[in-house]
């Protein structure tokens, strides 16, 4: 079967990337001089208190063993403990996940949307004034600093509109009791819809110029003239020949773009202080948590390489010319 | 954190015959009359020009405080002043100097590094091929951002360690982009040297290779300028810059800790973006012209909205 | 003498460049009846690809054309796309120079052909697949293997069934441009034979666009040689061979074939002329063997030099001009 092949080999190669990527991270963290205590930055820490906790997370271990124990634990779901407030990390990290998830997905498909139907317009109108103020319209947003088109969505829009731009909640919902499931849900989406935007407006440019020049690509494709020459009218060309061949590239670019849009997310919760994973990785930054950080990036490179993964899959199953 | 290589924005419409003028080198084309190259290149150069002359040009000194805190733009102060009370026209000049110094520096690393893994992995093939390859692999997967806090963490914050990251992260594509056209240009030249009568030295063919290879190094090294500029706004942002210095990156971090927003001051927020912006445009009409001229993409679309035309008979040509 | 099917009338093609224009098509004539076989020839940029596009209206929007084309005595050309739309497929169809992409690589052979018979109208449905089994057959391939991809088919196959595709929905007229190029000459015999079995069994009028002389010699009963976007000589193959009227024509059928290349390579010294500048004169003139007073001044007129036999030379016309 042409599909088993091809299944094993990629979970085969994708389990190994996760292993490396475990491996990598611990190296990397472990790297930092002074094992992160030293480094950690705490009102009350002082130095007998940093021993102990030195002590405690058994920091002093020799590395392999370090390693090992490490590895013993993830496989139990143990991501560590935070230096900051001692609890699990995964306690830490599990409601911004939760937080992040919807915003990111809102901005992805906003991304995606706008991304197909501007590359679309502009191939199919090559050359033209629309396809120009296309191209560098997605070209000026690519170019932009995401924290900065924030910022600027922040400042000209947000407070302009009354729009919040701090927190997942109105803080004040609540108080005068219960507030209906409507309620919560419209309070939610109004806190999230900004970032998500501004996220999807960040990574849009991307999209628009692959789709536009996949679909250049293939509309200049022999089997297009051969459909003109069959007596296809242009926009079923575009439908049933173009589209299915140009967003080949686009499905496989999406996944593996997995780790720009969480770079962009990072920033875009920093600067509308949006309680997810990203602004929880730059406090951890900012504190030198570094248990907090080595486990958010297990997780969020995890998650890159899951997205990669699927991007194999899909390619596999959408274009049948990839053999195993 | 991966910015992917400026995608192709396609080429010009052209006719499917070919047309007999010749094949203009990139350099040329840039010069003679590409105007997207030729805005790109004047736009770079004179962000370039006001870095180099910073010290001539600023109207106040980078670390003077003149006067109060997000004071408004006056004519005293055309962009008013910063969360320092800071001239934010002045840092804003100097702040060219770390962006525009950190791109080139940190896409000449990259692009010495890529280029020389692409040069040897293309032309060597084989097991040295593999190998790279397998290195090159494993680059990719190293997550950037913890690399970026690691490196921050070890060897501190400074503007040498900023640029060694950024070309550590980005150097793989270049060397991929090499490799494949080192590929192409080796089966030439091994056809040249099979009928040639010496024995050809490897650094002899070398000199055969790497004039064909150079102008897309170059046209991907401008390419890879616009991408570390970009990188350096996000490192900045992180708090992981150098904080000795004072560039582009790190004042559009400053607009947010020093609460510019609420302090309605704009024009904290506004320019330093608009000049990355302007700077990673220009880099990317330059080096996509310059692709663009070594690989022209003159494949007509089949299909337009707009059908072809019919005219009249030409009256008869010549003498009879 | 029965009526032409199609009759092709002062075709000219331009194309919009950058700066200024292409003529790329430069007033051609020819005729064609039922169950002709018309070699185009050519070296590579004469137009004659552009010429047979033109005749089904394929040119990009950077086209400009004018002249006439004839399909049963109707000018299809009259009304442009919307004249000539209505014919694609159902009164002319095309065999795709290098069939390797003139299929779309993500869709199932059978559906691509199955595809003009719906919109056309041939057939639907299950009718459908049963005729694309049929028209598979036809050129010499299972029909089992509608079902696959074009990725999965030999390229000799997939040229098949790129004729497969052309016939189905029953045209009358076939434009082949280079079918047998990049096919190697065991595959190549193979296709010749089967598009001549084919135009004859079905009494077909086909136009064979190619460089390859051998190939006109051994499928086309009538040739005409193109240069420069003009027609330089027309008439039937045997009187090209044997009593050539244009010095390029005659060039062209004596031209030593490379021993070693699969293509037979015309190898005339010069290069053809640039065609964004009006020609003076005769466009083959500089690289002639025969040129002559009028030649670099005076156009040559395509006169008849024998029954349906016709050249562009001023070494035909009457003795007394010279």
């Amino acid at each position: 079967m042409r599909g088993a092949d091809y299944l094993i080999k990629r979970t085969g190669a994708a389990l190994l990337t996760v292993f490396v990527a475990i491996t990598l991270n611990f190296v990397l963290f472990r790297a930092v001089p002074g094992n992160a205590i030293t480094a950690l930055r705490c009102l009350h820490c002082t130095k007998q208190f940093k021993a102990s906790l030195q002590e405690e997370l058994g920091l002093n271990k020799p590395m392999l063993q370090q390693y090992t124990i490490y590895l013993g634990n993830l496989t139990q779901g143990d991501l560590g403990t935070s230096l900051v407030d001692r609890r699990p990390v995964w306690q830490n990290l599990k409601t911004p996940i939760l937080n992040t998830l919807p915003m990111l997905a809102v901005a992805t498909i906003v991304s995606v949307v706008i991304g197909v139907a501007a590359g679309v317009m502009s191939a199919w109108r090559r050359g033209t004034r629309v396809d120009r103020i296309n191209t560098w319209t997605a070209l000026s947003f690519y170019a932009m600093p995401t924290q900065w088109i924030g910022l600027m969505i922040v400042f000209y829009v947000a407070l302009r509109f009354g729009f919040p731009v701090a927190g997942i909640r109105d803080p004040t919902l609540g108080i005068l009791g219960e507030p209906s499931t409507w309620t919560v849900i419209n309070d939610r989406i109004r806190h999230l819809i900004l970032p998500a935007l501004t996220l999807g407006i960040g990574l849009y440019g991307e999209y628009a110029l692959i789709v536009r020049s996949s679909m250049l690509e293939t509309l200049g494709e022999d089997y297009v003239l051969t459909a003109r020459a069959k007596g296809l009218k242009n926009l079923r060309i575009v439908y049933r020949h173009g589209l299915r061949n140009a967003m080949l590239p686009l499905v496989t670019l999406i996944a593996l773009s997995f780790g720009y849009i969480l770079a962009g997310a990072i920033v875009i919760e920093e600067v509308f202080s949006y309680p997810g994973i990203g602004l929880a990785t730059i406090d951890a930054i900012d504190r030198r948590d570094y248990p907090v950080l080595q486990g958010a990036f297990l997780l969020l490179t995890l998650t890159v390489i899951f997205f990669n993964f699927v991007a194999d899959l899909l390619y596999f199953k959408l274009d049948p010319r990839v053999t195993a | 954190m991966t910015m992917e290589a400026i995608p192709p924005i396609g080429g010009e419409v052209a006719a499917p015959v070919a047309s007999n003028r010749a094949r203009r080198g990139p350099v040329r084309k840039l010069l003679t009359g590409d105007r997207q190259a030729l805005v790109g290149a004047v736009v770079l150069a004179l962000f370039v020009a006001i870095a180099i002359a910073a010290p001539l040009l600023s109207p106040y000194s980078p670390t003077a405080k003149v006067g109060a805190v997000y004071e408004r733009p006056s004519s005293a102060h055309w962009l008013g002043l910063d969360d320092g009370g800071i001239d934010m026209l002045t840092i804003l000049i100097w702040g060219a100097r770390v962006s525009l110094l950190v791109g080139f520096a940190a896409s000449f690393m990259a692009m010495l590094i890529g280029g020389t893994v692409g040069i040897l992995s293309g032309y060597m093939g084989g097991k040295t091929d593999t190998v790279l390859m397998r290195i090159t692999d494993y680059f990719l997967v190293i997550p950037d951002v913890p690399l970026m806090i690691v490196v921050a963490a070890i060897w501190g914050q400074s503007l040498f360690n900023i640029v060694v990251i950024i070309a550590v992260i980005y150097w793989t594509s270049t060397a991929r982009l090499i490799r494949a056209q080192v590929k192409s240009v080796r089966e030439q030249v091994y056809v040249k040297r099979a009928r040639s009568l010496g024995a050809g030295n490897t650094r002899l063919i070398m000199k055969h290779v790497l004039p064909q290879v150079t102008p897309l190094l170059i046209a991907n090294t401008v390419l890879t300028v616009a991408t570390a500029i970009f990188a350096e706004t996000y490192i900045a942002f992180l708090g992981l810059g150098d904080p000795s210095q004072v560039s582009w990156g790190k004042l559009i971090q400053n607009s947010l800790t020093g609460g510019a927003i609420f302090s309605d001051a704009w024009w904290a927020i506004v320019p330093p973006g608009i000049c990355v912006t302007l700077v990673i445009l220009a880099c990317t009409m330059v080096g996509q012209s310059m692709e663009d001229a070594m690989n022209p993409r003159l494949k007509v679309g089949h299909l337009s909205v707009h059908r072809f035309r019919l005219r009249s008979l030409p009256r008869e040509p010549g003498g009879d | 003498m029965t009526e032409a099917i199609l009759k092709v009338k002062d075709l000219h093609v331009w194309f919009d460049l950058l700066e200024g224009e292409l003529h790329a098509v430069q007033g051609v004539n020819f005729e064609l009846e039922l169950g002709e076989r018309l070699g185009l020839v050519g070296e590579s940029g004469c137009g004659k690809t552009t010429t047979i596009l033109a005749v089904m209206g394929l040119l990009p929007a950077n086209a400009s054309v004018a002249g006439s084309v004839f399909l049963n005595g109707e000018d299809i050309l009259k009304d442009g796309e919307r004249s000539v739309a209505p014919h694609r497929w159902k009164d002319i169809a095309m065999v795709f120079q290098g069939a390797m992409n003139a299929f779309n690589p993500v869709k199932r052979v059978g559906d691509q052909i199955a595809e003009p018979m719906e919109l056309h109208g041939t057939a639907r449905g299950r009718a459908a697949r049963g005729r694309v089994g049929d028209l598979l057959e036809l050129v010499g391939i299972p029909g089992s293997r509608a079902d696959r991809f074009p990725h999965e088919f030999s390229g000799g196959m997939r040229q098949r069934a790129a004729i497969a595709m052309a016939l189905a929905c029953g045209p009358k007229v076939l434009l082949a441009d280079e079918p047998t190029t990049a096919l190697d000459v065991m595959v190549q015999a193979q296709i010749l034979e089967l598009l001549v079995g084919l135009t004859e069994e079905l009494g077909l009028a086909l136009v064979f666009v190619t460089h390859d002389l051998p190939v006109v010699a051994q499928t086309c009963g009538r040739a005409a040689v193109m240069y420069a976007g003009r027609i330089a000589e027309e008439g039937a193959t045997a009187d090209l061979y044997h009593d050539a009227r244009h010095p390029y024509t005659r060039l062209l059928f004596s031209a030593t074939p490379d021993l070693h290349g699969k293509e037979k390579i015309i190898s005339i010294p010069g290069a053809p002329p640039r065609l964004d500048r009006v020609i003076i004169g005769c466009p083959f003139q500089p690289r002639c063997d025969r040129a002559f007073a009028p030649c670099p001044t005076i156009t040559p007129r395509t006169v008849a030099v024998a029954e349906r036999h016709v050249a562009a030379c001023h070494l035909n016309e009457v003795p007394a001009e010279r």
